[in-house]
């Protein structure tokens, strides 16, 4: 456990001492709007570069899918990034197939949302659909080993069924929503493991009691193996265009159908319960938190305004009861059993056997992120000349 | 208001969402409670929920998941699979399903049908007749999830449930199950004239025009639906879905 620490909010964004690993400047500026303007520097395309730059990706795309029935992949759950990047791609002129993982938790509106889009823009759709049983016993797994992690078993199912049907259709480039205008700011200590599968598997292990017999996942040396032999890349392609979240909404209101469900990620249930729920109950802190710093950083609103977004409600009451109601039923659950889980002592990702507690990881980190670095510090030393 | 009911029709294998195809191949979809709660906030008229295991393996309907889907839904759900005693239908309306299902033991028992009409009334009482048609395009009833032919004329069949107090009949056509090439309607006609319970087309439905066919054509009262409502697109991606009120009076006559 962090020592408790005397309380301090970022005088830039909202971050606050609720991670506990947040460190500020004399200033009084943390580490997040630092980390914010370094992902800014090297990962968001320039506006006057941007064009070209964008052309010749979609023209690389086009070219390694000449063969086949298409060119990329998406990921759609029905959510804002998804959605527009469903819009994005069709507009570049790309041939994409749509990939959504039922995980048991899908709400009405992440359904009709999907169906809406993908029957405007006329992308073929495929459904990977877990094991009820076995996600359950998964996700019970998680809130039983009392980490905040406990959405990390869907997003890894999500890129290994990704990684899986690229290849299946031969597909090179997977188009992803991740964006840093609206997502750059997380603390790492919210959130761990995504790739991790040493990691859930761990958990499972421990605490698990349905054998993970479908769970589609993928070990370190196969994700290094599809992108170096396969050659499979991942673009965020929201960082190569001016992307703004509130505009992108009206976009695909307007000309989509597509209906908003009230909270980042609150299209499936089990994380809007999740997220507003046992997140800031049990561990004490609120994902809008650094949801809004983002966009306090990226000039979307003002810092006065994500101050008072913080003061509203993050779930309404009455929803929060049904989708209380409704998780600890299906997950099996009693009342009391999910109150003995609320209750039990919060642990991390290094209480338990995974890849990030390991060296090997941490030196292939570092190397994987020395271009991207040296890079960033040549263009620091001179303006201009490293574009 | 649309004034033929659209119903989807789910089927189970124990507690697993399943879709088949000619009776044959289930192909997973998913958790049923979810699916459940999603058709809810489509606002389905009505659900049919049918374990096409339960016979076949002679076991007794999984009353803690109906039980569980039951609590979830608003509409009106029927259940069927693995009733086999008077008893056993009392007990599936206590947990709150409106109208049980007879299929494989109403052919077997008409005694169990008229006991259950008695005691619960017939509007509770559905019989299911599952039909698939032979080489020479002869209709045959058949039993047990579609492994067992007993050679009866489903129209014979169709009579002596209604004379045994069933409140309406669904007539399921394996022969189109999961094809999405459209209903039997002739099969649905040749029922639908003999009786005059409500007769419900199931097996078969590709698009919403389909329903329009069961209906002039067949004169079927209502409609149902599997692969229509839980795939999309030519992949058969799984996505429930439920046409609007809108789309659905283009193709149906409005009350």
């Amino acid at each position: 456990m962090h020592p408790v620490r005397p309380y301090q909010i970022c005088t830039r964004c909202i971050m606050d001492t609720s991670d506990p690993l947040i460190e500020f400047n004399s200033a009084g500026i943390c580490n997040h709007c630092r980390g914010y303007e370094h992902q800014k520097q090297t990962m968001v395309w320039d506006e006057e570069t941007r064009e070209t730059r964008l052309q010749a990706l979609v023209g690389a795309i086009r070219n390694s899918g000449k063969k086949h029935e298409f060119d990329c992949l998406i990921g759609v759950s029905g959510g804002v990034d998804s959605t527009y990047v469903a819009y994005q791609v069709k507009k570049l002129g790309l041939r994409p197939l749509a990939v959504h993982m039922d995980n048991g938790w899908n709400s009405e509106l992440a359904v009709s949302n999907i169906k809406k889009t993908l029957d405007t823009l006329e992308i073929p759709l495929d459904t990977e659909v877990l094991d009820w049983e076995e996600f359950k016993d998964l996700q019970l797994a998680f809130l039983k080993a009392s980490t905040p992690d406990s959405e990390i078993p869907t997003d890894h199912a999500i890129t290994a069924v990704l990684m899986q049907r690229a290849r299946q259709h031969g597909i090179k480039y997977v188009i992803m929503g991740s964006n840093v205008s609206s997502e750059a700011i997380m603390p790492s200590s919210w959130s761990n493991g995504i790739r991790d599968w040493k990691y859930i598997k761990s958990v499972h292990a421990r605490f698990g009691t349905v054998p993970l017999r479908s769970f589609p996942r993928f070990t370190l040396l196969q994700f290094i193996f599809s992108r170096t032999v396969y050659g499979l890349r991942w673009v965020n392609i929201l960082d190569s265009i001016d992307y703004d979240k509130a505009r992108a909404m009206k976009v695909i209101e307007d000309e989509l159908g597509w209906v908003y469900y009230g909270g980042k990620h609150y299209e499936s249930i089990y994380t809007r319960f999740f997220q507003s729920y046992i997140l800031p109950r049990k561990f004490g802190y609120d994902k809008r938190r650094a949801h809004l710093s983002t966009l306090v950083m990226s000039g979307t609103i003002t810092r006065e305004g994500a101050l008072k977004a913080m003061e509203e409600p993050i779930c309404e009451e009455g929803l929060l009861r049904q989708d209380k109601q409704y998780v600890i039923k299906k997950l099996g659950l009693t009342e009391a059993e999910f109150e003995e889980l609320m209750a039990r002592a919060p642990r991390t990702i290094a209480d338990y056997p995974a890849y990030e507690n390991t060296l090997l990881l941490r030196v292939l980190r570092a190397c994987y992120r020395l271009p991207r670095t040296l890079k960033a510090a040549l263009s620091k030393a001179s303006p201009g000349g490293a574009a | 208001m649309v004034g033929t009911r659209v119903i989807p029709c789910l089927l189970l294998c124990g507690t697993r969402l399943m879709k088949t195809v000619k009776f044959k191949d289930a192909r997973y979809l998913g958790d049923p409670r979810n699916a459940v709660r999603i058709f809810n906030d489509k606002e389905v008229d009505e659900l049919v929920l049918l374990d096409i295991l339960a016979t076949r393996e002679g076991k007794a309907p999984v009353e803690e998941l109906i039980r569980e889907i039951v609590s979830e839904a608003f509409m009106p759900v029927a259940y069927g699979g693995g009733i086999t005693t008077l008893a056993q239908a009392k007990r599936i309306v206590q947990l709150g399903v409106e109208k049980v299902i007879l299929c494989s033991a109403a052919i077997r028992d008409l005694e169990l049908v008229r006991q259950c009409s008695a005691d619960l009334g017939a509007q509770s009482v559905v019989g299911c007749i599952d039909v698939n048609r032979n080489m020479l395009g002869k209709a045959e009833v058949w039993t047990h999830g579609g492994t067992v032919n007993t050679k009866q004329d489903p129209v014979e069949v169709a009579k002596r449930l209604e004379d045994s107090g069933v409140g309406e009949i669904i007539v399921n056509a394996i022969h189109r199950d999961g094809l999405m090439k459209g209903y039997d309607t002739a099969l649905i006609k040749s029922i639908s004239s003999a009786v005059t319970v409500p007769v419900v087309a199931c097996g078969g439905a590709g698009s919403i025009e389909d329903f329009r066919s069961a209906v002039d054509a067949g004169g079927a009262s209502a409609v149902a639906a599997g692969s229509l409502f839980v795939y999309q697109g030519k992949f058969k991606a799984v996505l429930i879905n439920f046409p609007t009120q809108s789309e659905l009076e283009s193709v149906l006559q409005t009350r």
